[in-house]
């Protein structure tokens, strides 16, 4: 199979920014992961297709830290890192929109914003940092910023509490989140699924956005319009494994959807 | 939001509770009611139906009975800010109580042996923090859940209170100790300090809003900031000069106001604190943004036991004796766990605040006390504890914004 990744876009692809190789990851008796390769630059959009229950989630929280993987090997810029912890995985400039968003629906909007990152009051140093006092009027001007630059009209107030917000509202948070902060890999997993129209077209623009600004960008989506729209390459899982990667510009949406829903073996004209 | 008419009164309530200032507003009107009818309606009716009565005689709203109600309220209102800090994880501590036992048993007999006053309090908070701490690790680290590991606790403590205390009473003499509630602020200091709050509140207030205007930030209507800091301004000299009118300001209340304060300074300023709500809303959310959900859990029931421990000095010193029965073995446990749910703090978790579990305890003290006067029944009395918990809870549950159905 990585013959097949080679062929396609290996030679031509910019040297990666993020790679893992041979990631395996079991949930008890489910085998999610079977030794998934994985690769995004700079400058980029990767999007990351599959059926449901390909995999793609799972390979994403192993990138974030959020779940680890029982075995693999992590590179930044070619230098291998180990990847734990949520922690490790944003000490590396590693941001993700997850697919459940992970808000707390109970906090309001700012709050989530910054969530595990408060900014805090200067001139309180002989306190630990996590008690000192929140600087949560600094903490509503960024809040402000990052929705403002997604355009979500509806969004009254970054004081309103997430719990009472519509699904759509709750997933341009998350995006906001992932996207105010510092980072070089942003990875989003289906971000526009609960988005209406317009703003299914700003996260498209905000994506176009990162990879503009140098940023290494994820993109999951079962929509494959927008995938061949803003993916500079695709790959494909399957059942937990890689299929191939191709560069979008190679390949067609049949190609890719004979690809996700039987792998390789028929029918696929670029296997031979 | 412009004034609807045709607004039901459940929904006015849910308005009401979203802003900042109405979580109390169900904790206030339990209030409210108790004193009402104990203070006012009960009087008024003996003396309208005897005629043998020589005019109106409010016992219940006396400075007397209003300066013992504190006082009565005081160890219920210590631990149920500790149960607060917990319960905002979504997680639950049976064994305050029978901590609070244990470390006023602990002080009994350390003073006994010898120990000064101020060092044997020392001693048994740090015990007691690591009574909680312990509990904490087993619920974070093994993975048991709080319920469980806190029952064990409970009964394990009472057993560890019983073996420290065999007679089951020892009596308290210690200056220092008996000291706490006994001191009393001169009145002229009490008011002055009362002063100084307001003033400190209102600046505070007034200079947030110009904080926020300075940023361009949205402000809050003029009118709900005076009226906070109006009702704050009665609330709080309406407490000192009636304490004032009985005999002065106790130490014991200040320092469970500063104490008060501190905690909710915590929980709801602090990344820490911010870190417990966030784990009562979704512990997954926070794991994945980085918090470390284990600690955060430790220390909440590190600062549970602390207050249990404090809790036991405080009782201790107002009893002047330490039993079995005011801590371990009684309702104390039970009345501070309502008194932090009658507050309005949700028992899944994420949402609620200490200050509400001050006024829970205090409407848990008035209702003990009132019917104490009316010369109920100990079986009267736990029948109307119980129907005012179910009371306070389904006010809480109904002017939610989710609604009944919700947590
Ligand atoms: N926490 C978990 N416990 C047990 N099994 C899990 C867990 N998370 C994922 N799995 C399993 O791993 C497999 C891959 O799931 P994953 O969520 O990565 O799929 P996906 O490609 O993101 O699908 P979708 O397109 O539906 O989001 C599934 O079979 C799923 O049942
Ligand atoms: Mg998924």
């Amino acid at each position: 199979m990585s013959q097949v990744t080679d062929q396609s876009a290996g030679l031509l692809a910019p040297p990666p920014h993020l790679r893992v190789r041979g990631i395996h990851k079991s949930f008890g008796g489910v085998h999610a992961l079977r030794g998934v390769d994985f690769e995004v630059a700079r400058g980029e959009v990767m999007a990351l297709v599959g059926d449901n229950g390909a995999g793609k989630s799972t390979l994403m929280k192993v990138l974030a830290g959020a779940i680890a993987a029982d075995t693999g090997d992590f590179f930044l810029d070619e230098r291998p890192v180990s990847v734990t912890s949520p922690n490790d995985a944003t000490d590396l400039g590693i941001q993700i929109v997850y697919q459940d968003l992970a808000l707390c629906e109970n906090l309001d909007v700012a709050a989530n914003l910054s969530l595990g990152n408060e900014p805090v009051r200067p001139g309180w140093g002989f306190l630990p940092r996590i008690l000192r006092p929140i600087d949560d009027l600094e903490m509503e001007v960024k809040a402000q910023k990052a929705i403002a630059r997604l355009q979500v009209q509806t969004l009254k107030s970054v004081r309103a509490r997430v719990g009472g917000l519509s699904g759509g509202q709750r997933q341009a948070i998350a995006i906001a989140r992932a996207v105010g902060a510092e980072s070089s890999v942003v990875m989003l997993d289906e971000p526009t699924a609960a988005l209406g129209v317009a703003q299914t077209r700003q996260v498209l623009d905000v994506v176009k956005r990162l990879r503009d600004t140098g940023h290494a960008v994820v993109y999951i989506s079962h929509n494959m319009r927008d995938i061949f729209e803003v993916a500079d390459r695709i790959c494909v899982l399957r059942h937990g494994g890689n299929v191939a990667t191709w560069r979008t510009a190679d390949t067609t949406t049949d190609e890719i959807v004979v690809a996700m829903t039987r792998g390789l073996d028929q029918g696929a004209p670029h296997a031979s | 939001m412009p004034a609807n008419p045709s607004l039901s009164l459940v929904n006015r309530l849910r308005i009401l509770r979203e802003t900042q200032f109405g979580a109390f507003v169900p904790v206030l009107l339990a209030l409210a009611a108790i004193w009402g009818y104990f203070g006012l309606a009960m009087p008024l009716w003996e003396h309208l139906t005897d005629p043998t009565s020589d005019g109106l005689r409010l016992i219940f709203l006396s400075p007397r009975n209003i300066y013992n109600l504190f006082m009565q309220s005081a160890v219920i209102a210590t631990l149920a800010v500790g149960i607060t800090v917990v319960l905002l994880l979504g997680d639950i501590d049976l064994s305050a109580a029978a901590t609070a036992g244990v470390c006023a048993a602990l002080l009994g007999v350390l003073m006994l042996a010898g120990v000064p006053g101020w060092l044997a309090c020392l001693i048994v908070m740090v015990v007691g923090t690591v009574m909680g701490a312990a509990q904490g690790l087993l619920i974070a680290y093994v993975g048991i859940p709080s319920f469980v590991v806190t029952l064990a606790g409970l009964l394990g403590f009472q057993g560890v209170m019983q073996k420290i205390l065999p007679t089951g009473n020892l009596n308290i003499s210690d200056p220092f100790v008996r000291g706490i509630a006994r001191v009393l602020i001169p009145d002229l200091l009490g008011i002055l300090i009362a002063c100084a709050l307001v003033g400190l509140l209102a600046f505070a207030a007034l200079r947030r809003r110009a904080q926020r205007a300075a940023k361009g930030l949205e402000l809050d209507s003029t009118t709900a900031l005076w009226g906070q800091i109006g009702f704050f301004t009665v609330l709080v000299f309406s407490a000192v000069l009636t304490m004032n009118a009985y005999r002065s300001v106790p130490l014991l209340i200040v320092l469970l106001i500063g104490l008060t304060a501190l905690i909710g300074w915590v929980t709801t300023s602090t990344p820490f604190g911010r870190s417990i709500f966030a784990v009562g809303g979704n512990a997954e959310s926070a794991r994945r943004v980085g918090m470390d959900v284990k600690r955060i859990r430790v220390a909440a029931f590190g600062i549970v036991g602390l207050l249990a421990a404090i809790g036991g000095i405080f009782g201790a010193s107002r009893y002047g004796s330490v039993s079995y029965t005011a801590f371990a073995g009684g309702s104390l446990l039970l009345e501070s766990i309502g008194a932090a749910v009658i507050g309005g703090t949700s028992l899944f978790g994420g949402r609620g605040s200490v200050w509400n579990a001050i006024l829970g305890a205090l409407v848990i003290g008035s209702l003990g006390n009132g019917l104490d006067l009316s010369g109920a029944s100990a079986a009267d009395k736990l029948m109307f504890s119980g129907a005012i918990l179910l009371l306070a809870v389904a006010i809480d549950a109904v002017s939610r914004s989710d609604g009944p159905g919700g947590r």
